[in-house]
């Protein structure tokens, strides 16, 4: 390849979140720095028998405007995250300049179990296609212009984030709602059960007792504009990005980590950065043994002599692996850890394994103020993600 | 931008390529509400659970390469994008997996909702299945959504080439409706019929004509007479519109929009 066009950056002005570790961004970003467990058992649907009925689940949700028809689970995250960021910062393009992207690992699939039950409805039918609830945010916001919806898997939050700054690139619109969403489901904690993918211990990324992962359920959603240096409050910047295949593996990562180092090299190199800039990782770190030891080692060999003295952490220990959400809740860490000058601590971790040998954020927040940060992500079908966030403090 | 079409594939439950399309689809159907594509044979121990939607992406990929001579080894490794589209073919892989969980929480035996197969439920499975194959290990992209998601993925390809972040693209669409017969004829005023099984693929390399995004209102002529021809293919229809602009001479200079759930795209090369 030559001649590689360095991207823009575009401004992230503001997040809305809605997690199991609170019902807004802020009770996500407290949770966090606080080292809230938000893993209980699942109550919405059964799970006797399955081995496991942990996860990240979101016990109350605020009640929210039914939008036509489509209010099922997955929709009323989405604009739980919208009404949440939304308070924070208007969208006030106009609504064909306004473009939504949302990334999922599982778009509308209960309403397919419901579909296919007896009594099952044909609308139900309707919200099983998995960019329903993408459309029913759209519809929500006012929003005209494209409505996107990244299918790669749980590096969807970092590949819509992307795609929403590439639409801003090339002046398709002025305004993005970008992030990521999934709700837990019968479908998908029944799936994952029989992978035994599920631990019944806690969730431990990077730590040697590490034995699996938990599910979690969250919503996560930026504003993005062109960076025009423009007032008002901003979050950030995303500075670039990149996804790549592993062609390696449907539901593992590749061996060798090929597919996250290419993006993760790509990403820098899209924000005219090397490794040397980056201060805060937050990485991926489901806590399954795979996973965790791949990514030390791809970050590890893309950072170079510094990996030692770069911050790293992992969210799904507080809320699970919240899937399509994850990337953009990561992306939201690397933002607000810049914004408040504290990394939060990696939830679970307290014997780091040996072949995961970064500097771990462990057993309290870090008081430490990244400037660049890099946020790295993996799902099913070989899909990796890289995002390079500059925080608004710099 | 700019961008040229360098090949394009097209498989569709009415045959391979545009000389199976009928002149009226809905003629041709004759009253059926889906018309299918049969699962293809391709060898390999791999691909004995792999599902027909996976099979069909690489069938596509495939027959690109078989009809337009090019070899496997020029879109190996990290300098070709992958971008994927669908707005179903992940609906047959659910449904399955949902009926067997219920048959299983009904012990009754021989149902399968295992470990094993639970990955290919995912829509990133279908298009991993293809980077495995082709040992594709660039850029990466999965839309979902119908014929304004291929526009839309035609677009970011576009943009991929001319940004210098890959040297060629692919651009797969894959869409089965046979297994979700039911379904789809429980909301048949929701889409238009038939219902036409289809995989298509096309790949873009850099050249000359320049290539503008827009968001019409209307139909382009290309749009109306690859829904005539082929029937409802949901994100395949673009894909199918190329070929047979290609097919006709006219690859050169192509209108190409899609719609879907009420929003249209368009990519104008000129």
């Amino acid at each position: 390849m030559t001649s590689r066009r360095r991207a823009e950056p575009v401004t992230i002005v503001a997040a809305g979140a809605v997690t199991p570790l609170g019902a807004d961004l802020d009770g996500f970003w407290s949770g966090l720095v606080t080292g809230t467990d938000g893993i209980s058992m699942i109550e919405r649907f059964p799970v006797d028998d399955l081995r496991v009925g942990r996860g990240g689940e979101i016990k109350k949700l605020k009640p929210m405007p039914p939008v036509g028809r489509a209010g099922c689970r997955a929709t009323q995250l989405l604009l739980a995250a919208a009404q949440d960021l939304l308070a924070r910062a208007p969208l006030s393009a106009a609504p064909e300049r306004v473009a939504v992207v949302v990334g999922t690992a599982l778009g509308g699939v209960e309403q397919l179990e419901r579909a296919i039950a007896q009594k099952g409805r044909v609308r139900h039918a309707a919200r099983a296609f998995y960019d329903s609830p993408a459309h029913g945010l759209a519809r929500w916001l006012g929003a005209r212009g494209p409505v996107l919806t990244v299918g790669t898997a749980c590096a969807a939050g970092a590949t819509a984030l992307g795609t929403g700054a590439e639409l801003l690139h090339a002046g398709v619109v002025d305004a993005v709602i970008a992030g990521g969403y999934d709700g837990l489901c019968r479908f998908v904690m029944r799936g994952f059960d029989a992978l035994r993918s599920l631990t019944r211990e806690r969730i431990r990324p990077f730590d040697r007792r590490r034995s699996g992962l938990l599910l979690g359920e969250a919503a996560a959603l930026v504003l993005m504009t062109r960076d025009e240096g423009g007032g008002g409050p901003r979050l950030g910047r995303l500075l670039g990005h990149a996804s790549a295949s592993d062609g390696s593996h449907i539901s593992a990562p590749d061996p060798k980590g090929r597919g996250l180092e290419f993006a993760v090299r790509t990403a820098l190199d899209e924000a005219g950065l090397t490794a040397d800039s980056i201060e805060f990782v937050s990485a991926h770190g489901t806590g399954t043994p795979l996973n965790d030891r791949i990514e030390a080692e791809v970050l590890r060999r893309t950072l170079g002599q510094r990996t030692s003295r770069i911050p790293v952490n992992s969210i799904k220990g507080a809320l699970g692996h919240s899937m399509g959400a994850a990337a953009t809740l990561e992306a939201l860490t690397c933002l607000l850890a810049s914004r408040d000058g504290v990394v939060p601590h990696t939830v679970g971790l307290e014997e780091p394994d040996p072949v995961c040998d970064l500097d771990h954020v462990m057993g309290s927040p870090r008081a430490v103020r990244p400037h660049v940060s890099l946020s790295t992500s993996l799902g099913f079908g070989g899909c990796n993600a890289a995002l390079v966030l500059e925080g608004a403090s710099a | 931008m700019s961008v040229a079409l360098e090949a394009v594939s097209v498989l569709t439950g009415w045959g391979p390529g545009t000389d199976a399309l009928p002149a009226d689809a809905a003629q041709a159907a004759g009253g059926r509400a889906v018309i299918p594509l049969g699962r293809p044979a391709l060898d390999g121990d791999r691909f004995r659970r792999a599902t027909r939607e996976c099979l069909l992406g690489v069938a596509a990929v495939d027959a690109l390469l078989r009809e337009s001579g090019i070899d496997r080894d020029i879109i190996r490794g990290c300098s070709t994008a992958l971008l994927y589209v669908t707005a179903a073919a992940y609906g047959s892989s659910n449904q399955a997996f949902v009926v067997a969980e219920a048959l299983r929480q009904a012990r009754t035996t021989g149902a399968v909702s295992g470990g094993t197969y639970f990955p290919y439920t995912a829509p990133s499975t279908m298009a991993g299945e293809v980077a495995i194959e082709f040992e594709l290990t660039g850029p990466y992209g999965i839309l979902i959504g119908g014929a304004a998601a291929t526009i839309d993925a035609l677009w970011q390809a576009t943009r991929l080439i001319a940004d210098g972040r890959c040297e060629r693209a692919l651009v797969l669409a894959v869409e089965t409706f046979e297994e979700c017969a039911d379904l789809y004829s429980r909301g048949r005023w929701l889409v238009k019929r038939p219902l036409v099984e289809a995989a298509a693929c096309a790949l873009l390399v850099p050249g000359v004509r320049r290539v503008r995004y827009d968001a019409p209102r209307t139909p382009s002529a290309l749009e109306t007479l690859a829904r005539a021809r082929a029937g409802e293919t949901f994100a395949c229809g673009p894909l199918i519109a190329l070929a047979l602009a290609r097919a006709a001479g006219a690859a050169d200079s192509v209108a190409l929009t899609g719609e879907w759930r009420g929003r249209r795209a368009g990519l104008y090369w000129e």
